[in-house]
């Protein structure tokens, strides 16, 4: 694993290795900025006037320690002017409410672009998963998706309500505080700057070692403890009979100890230093170098004793502001990371829909597969120069041995990808070509993963076609074999799916032909296993199939040879290749690749018969 | 919280804690030492006597070395401490998730849990590491200067003592304000995370339906609930912060006006005043640091309190006396049990499954089938009854020896990360290559290997997801060969296969099963028949027990139940057929 060898390796310490790394380093550095500029651009100018603001109530929050210092200046004259005391007083006080005033608009206001942000950002890659080809969330689960709308989208967060603004006072209240003391007595200064300077310096090197390659490490390490967690609650019920009793799963453990052995090795030698390093900016600390520098230069003549209190008032309160910068830098990663996942999202491909969509031919419903290629990953081709057609009002059975390509190809209909090479045409049209809703209008598909939207069962049925009657609605589960079922819901067709009522597998399943009986496409893309799905309904299920597949063009996916003996053509793939069409009987007689899949399973079934020989 | 806190330090780290907080106290008199000097320093030096600072700046040498020694003390101690944490609690809460009742498992206990073991882990250790002493730091500090400025001026003292627990009452009361805003926001985003799985799930039957902006509402509503309630909390924010910066001003100007005052009036020199205005102004700092703390503190309150919830979670009882199985049958008596108290999903079964026989549980879906088999294997206890494994209560075993007795496999096949061998072997870890792999052989799944780009060094991929179904389930038989307890608990699957998988695992199941005794929620017909004995359940009580001809014979629920599927089973798609119905 990566992470484990970033945290036990040490750095490439030879030159190639060293100059590969800040290649790379750059890289980086490169895609991060441009993430960055994609991610964040939108706000950028209700920051600058926020950061504007935020940079007035730093500088209002370091006046009124200087109008301190005059009024201290004036109560030592001989013949203090109260009444310059008591106004002296109230400017500061004044900066001091301007100071409040004006970070807290601040505030408000880049937290009200943070909230405004996150909705466009959420909508936007929202909408972009309407436009990534189906197969995408095959390869991806749904917890990535959720990771990038919300969790990332609320990285960014901390980073655009409050880091740039804390940076913002992080360097503006330092240098005007520094010019300030400058001015009054640059030796002081000079004082006061040295253990400043020693911090930033030690930092720089606590961040040179143990800087983002290592944090990269323990965002890594992080994500193999959470994805053991994730992976041992999923498996529980084996580590709880196969493992042992009373412990977490081995790989969880590994896991932990592992973590903690890399933040022992990162975090120990970086806590160390940075205690002792963090002493210099105490303001304790700051007070005695202060103090003791300033009343021996006042011991020798050097300067008036009056120029100490700047330095007290001013100086002491620099080291606070100057923390801050660290912990914004640390926001400022993690959401650099955020947004490079987000732009990935925002970059994956798209199924691209052509701008004036062909309205297809209805009186044409025939399907037609043409020299059809498609790979996932290029030089790894899936399937390789297919072509056949579905005659209308035909069934058409896809058979082969496992990983030979007939799920894909069957999904290559509804366009869950789009082919890599040649073309699928449905009433005549390229399905490229085809504007989405005509394309899903004339091609259904049932496949054995069933999903309910969250709403009414009415809802779930009439999803294709919302206006569609109660008379319809009903006439279609009960040709789904549901209607007695719903009716046994005391909320009917109104109970809420997963509210009012849990549907199993099969009924889940019978709904999901209630929803297609009722869309009524022309073309149907059915996968028979579909109709072993829950042994509990086989026949109503079986039933409502029969009534599905009726009257129109199907396809469908097959994986128990008995099932599709009576279809009207039987295509045989092997290894992504179309090697024999047919019908059963033609086949059967044929003597090739479909009869080594027959016999196989004849001699199966003789096994499962024959079980009771054994006994 | 506190004791909660101190109840989630690894017990070998406790002796360290006297050390720790008395290096926060002395940090803190530290720090408020130095500014105590200031008065006297500045007093002199303003005088125009530099020689009588001297002395004091001394003092505040020794204060400040003490402050800086204790600082990084506890700066070491709060880390060892926080290292400890995240071992030792992740470790427990991790052993502790295993023994609770299986029950306790669903989408919403388990959902957060990784969140619990890093995240409320990393947010527990770091108050050691990074929060304790700025909270300190920020209180103590300015109480103590209050309190040592009574040396000074017990006026001013006075001043500082009065507004101190104001500010924080302020600081509390704004952060209720903000908290009750975060909770709602926090609502607002955990719905809004629902939708969007929802949304990602449902987007090929969305898109397949054309009903896109159906979903594209839901969805939309819920991201303009949560933007809704982001901006709401960022209001709720604001009077609490203007009332705050409110409050530090009006004791700001307290203190400048009592200062001034007995300056004017006499009673106080002007270098005295402005040595109190060098103090003062050091005063409210840490305040407002301290209070900037609060979110950082209520997480981890937060956190604290989700860890020890999640410890406190009843495991199942264990006794301490083991007892020794006797021979390997199974007995249900008058059992009930329901996942939640008020319905009953068994209701009095009585059940019995001799030493080296076969019974399958038979019956339409919620009958009560797994739950059986759950109850075996001890991952619930029953509420009434008892469940008698080889003679003996599975609640009197010890974990260990109850798991030695039974293996289960499952309807829904899990695998874990790493390769087939590494699966098969968790069924028992000890054992050698040559064994994993004979037991491989039994349940064919070299025939899989073979097909498989890397061979047995293949990687399965969480959940097993780059085997077939049936593939898992052949590598979960051959775990259970492997492990071979003398009972077996077996859950068909229900899924179908193609019957080369399917005659792969009927041969896997009888090698597993053979002389053994099982009870198998049974959906193949063959295992049905087969079976010694089969039990109709119907809504959680057995209504027909004996073997198959009797009660095919006897014409029952069984007999209608069997003739069904039997047709099922020769069904074929045929469009021609597919004209009306069948029955």
């Amino acid at each position: 694993m990566s992470s484990h060898a970033a945290a036990t390796a040490p750095a490439p310490s030879e030159p190639t290795g060293r100059a590969a790394n800040r290649a790379a380093v750059r890289a980086r550095k490169q895609a991060v900025a441009a993430a960055r500029q994609r991610i964040l651009g939108p706000v950028s100018t209700a920051l600058a006037g926020a950061s504007l603001l935020q940079a007035v109530a730093s500088l209002a929050a370091v006046a009124p320690f200087v109008l301190v210092v005059e009024t201290a200046r004036e109560l030592l004259a001989d013949e203090p002017d109260q009444g310059r005391v008591w106004a002296l007083a109230l400017w500061a006080l004044a900066l001091l409410g301007v100071r409040g005033i004006a970070s807290a608009v601040a505030l408000v206001w880049s937290h009200l672009t943070d909230a405004e942000h996150q909705f466009r950002l959420r909508e936007l890659l929202a909408r972009k998963l309407t436009r990534v080809p189906l197969g995408w969330f095959g390869e991806q689960s749904s917890g990535t998706v959720k990771k990038a709308l919300q969790d990332d989208v609320q990285t960014l967060h901390y980073l655009i309500a409050h880091a740039r603004l804390d940076q913002v006072a992080a360097i503006t209240v330092p240098l005007a505080s520094l010019g300030y003391l400058l001015w009054v007595d640059w030796r002081l200064a000079l004082v006061l700057l040295l253990p400043i300077a020693g911090y930033l310096l030690a930092y720089a090197r606590l961040m040179a070692d143990h800087g983002e390659q290592v944090i990269g490490g323990y965002t890594a390490w992080e994500q193999r403890v959470n994805a053991s967690v994730v992976e041992f609650v999923d498996g529980i019920q084996v580590v709880r009979t196969f493992g042992e009793a009373g412990r977490a799963h081995r790989r969880f453990q590994e896991a932990v100890d592992g973590f903690s052995t890399f933040f022992a090795a990162w975090a120990g030698p970086m806590t160390r230093l940075e205690s002792a390093v963090n002493v210099l900016l105490n303001p304790a600390f700051l007070l005695l170098a202060v103090l003791a520098a300033g009343v021996g230069m006042v011991g020798l003549g050097w300067v008036e004793p009056i120029v100490l209190l700047p330095f007290v008032f001013v100086g002491l309160g620099l080291g606070a502001t100057i923390l801050t910068l660290g912990y914004a830098a640390q926001a400022s990663r993690q959401a650099a990371d955020a947004a490079i996942r987000m732009t990935a999202l925002l970059d994956a491909e798209e199924l691209p829909v052509v701008p004036h969509p062909e309205p297809g031919i209805a009186s044409d419903p025939a399907v037609a597969f043409d020299r059809v290629g498609f790979a996932y990953r290029a030089g790894r081709p899936v399937l390789e120069d297919v072509s056949f057609a579905l005659r209308p009002g035909t069934i058409t059975a896809l058979v082969g041995p496992s990983g030979s390509g007939k799920s894909t190809l069957a999904k290559l209909l509804p366009r869950f990808h789009d082919v890599t090479a040649g073309s699928v045409r449905v009433q005549g049209t390229d399905v490229r070509r085809l504007d989405p809703a005509a394309l899903y209008r004339a091609v259904g598909f049932v496949f054995q993963d069933v999903r309910l939207i969250r709403g009414s069962i009415r809802e779930n049925i009439a999803l294709g076609r919302p206006e569609a009657s109660d008379a319809e609605i009903e006439a279609a589960a009960r040709a789904a074999q549901l209607h007695e079922r719903i009716l046994e819901l005391p909320a009917g067709y109104a109970a809420e799916v997963g509210v009012d009522v849990r549907l199993s597998g099969g009924e889940a399943q019978r709904l999901s032909i209630a929803r297609a009986l009722l869309a009524d496409p022309p073309i149907l893309v059915l996968d028979e296993a579909t109709a072993f799905a829950d042994p509990e309904s086989e026949a109503a299920i079986q039933d409502a199939i029969a009534r599905l597949v009726a009257g129109r063009t199907v396809l469908v996916i097959a994986h128990r040879l008995h099932t599709i003996v009576d279809v009207d053509e039987i295509l045989v793939l092997d290894a992504g290749r179309l090697v024999e069409r047919g019908t059963h009987a033609e086949l059967h007689a044929a003597d090739g690749l479909y009869r080594r899949l027959w016999d196989a399973n004849e001699a199966a079934m003789t096994v499962l018969a024959g079980e009771e020989d054994v006994r | 919280m506190i004791r909660k806190l101190i109840a989630l330090v690894p017990p070998t780290d406790r002796r360290l804690l006297p050390r720790y907080l008395v290096s926060i106290l002395l940090h803190c008199l530290g720090q408020a030492v130095a500014f105590l000097t200031l008065a006297p320093i500045l007093g002199a030096v303003l005088r125009g006597d530099a020689a009588g600072a001297w002395p004091w700046i001394g003092v505040l040498a020794i204060a400040v070395a003490l402050a800086g020694v204790t600082y990084y003390l506890q700066s070491m101690i709060g880390f060892r401490i926080g290292l400890d944490m995240m071992q030792h609690l992740q470790t427990r809460l991790g052993d502790h998730v295993t023994t609770l009742p299986l029950g306790w498992f669903t989408p919403a206990t388990t959902g957060p849990l990784a969140r619990t073991i890093t995240g409320n882990v990393k947010d527990v250790m770091g108050v050691f590491a990074h929060l304790v002493m700025p909270v300190a730091t920020g209180v103590l500090v300015p109480v103590l200067v209050a309190v040592g400025m009574l040396a000074v001026d017990w006026r001013v003292s006075l001043a500082m003592v009065v507004s101190a627990p104001l500010l924080w009452l302020v600081s509390r009361w704004a952060n209720r304000l903000y908290g009750r805003a975060d909770r709602a926001a926090d609502a607002a985003a955990a719905e809004a995370n629902n939708r969007v799985v929802e949304f990602a799930q449902t987007q090929t039957v969305l898109r397949a339906f054309g009903a896109l902006d159906r979903g594209d509402v839901a969805l939309a509503g819920a991201l303009r609930a949560q933007r809704r309630a982001n901006r709401r909390l960022v209001w709720a924010t604001v009077p609490g912060t203007l009332v705050f910066a409110l409050a530090v001003e009006a004791a700001f100007v307290v203190l400048v006006y009592v200062v001034l005052s007995l300056a004017f009036g006499g009673s106080l020199d002007a270098a005295a005043a402005i040595a109190l205005f060098a103090i003062a102004s050091r005063f409210v700092e840490p305040l407002t640091h301290a209070a900037d703390m609060t979110n950082a503190v209520r997480g981890a309150t937060n956190s604290a309190e989700r860890i020890t919830a999640l410890l406190a979670e009843p495991s199942l009882p264990e006794p301490e006396t083991d007892v020794a199985p006797g021979a390997p049958a199974l007995r249900f008596d008058g059992v009930r049990f329901g996942y939640r108290p008020e319905q009953a999903v068994i209701e009095d079964v009585a059940l019995e499954v001799p030493a080296g026989t076969t019974t399958a549980l038979v019956g339409p879906s919620g009958s009560g089938k797994t739950t059986l088999l759950r109850l075996a294997a001890r991952f619930f206890d029953v509420d009434a009854g008892r469940v008698l494994i080889s003679g003996r209560d599975v609640r009197d075993y010890r974990a260990e020896t109850l798991l030695a007795q039974v293996s289960v496999v499952f309807q829904d096949v899990y695998l874990f990360e790493g390769t087939i061998l590494d699966n098969i072997r968790l069924g028992r870890p000890n054992a050698s290559d040559a064994a994993v792999r004979a037991a491989a052989a039994v349940a064919r799944v070299d025939e899989i290997v073979d097909r498989l780009p890397d061979g047995w060094d293949t990687q399965v991929g969480e959940g097993g997801t780059a085997l077939s179904g049936g593939e898992r389930q052949r590598v979960s038989i051959a775990r259970a060969i492997l492990k071979d307890a003398p009972i077996v608990l077996l859950d068909e699957a229900t899924s179908a296969l193609d019957p080369r998988n399917e005659a792969a695992i009927v041969r896997a199941l009888r090698e597993l099963t053979h002389g053994r005794t099982v009870v198998v929620v049974a959906h193949r017909l063959s295992t049905i028949r087969d079976a010694d004995q089969i039990a109709f359940l119907e809504g959680g009580r057995v209504v027909e027990l004996g073997d198959h001809e009797r009660l095919l014979a006897a014409g029952g629920r069984y007999a209608a139940f069997w003739a069904e599927r039997e047709h099922a089973v020769g069904w074929r798609l045929d469009a021609v057929a597919a004209g009306g119905p069948r029955r």
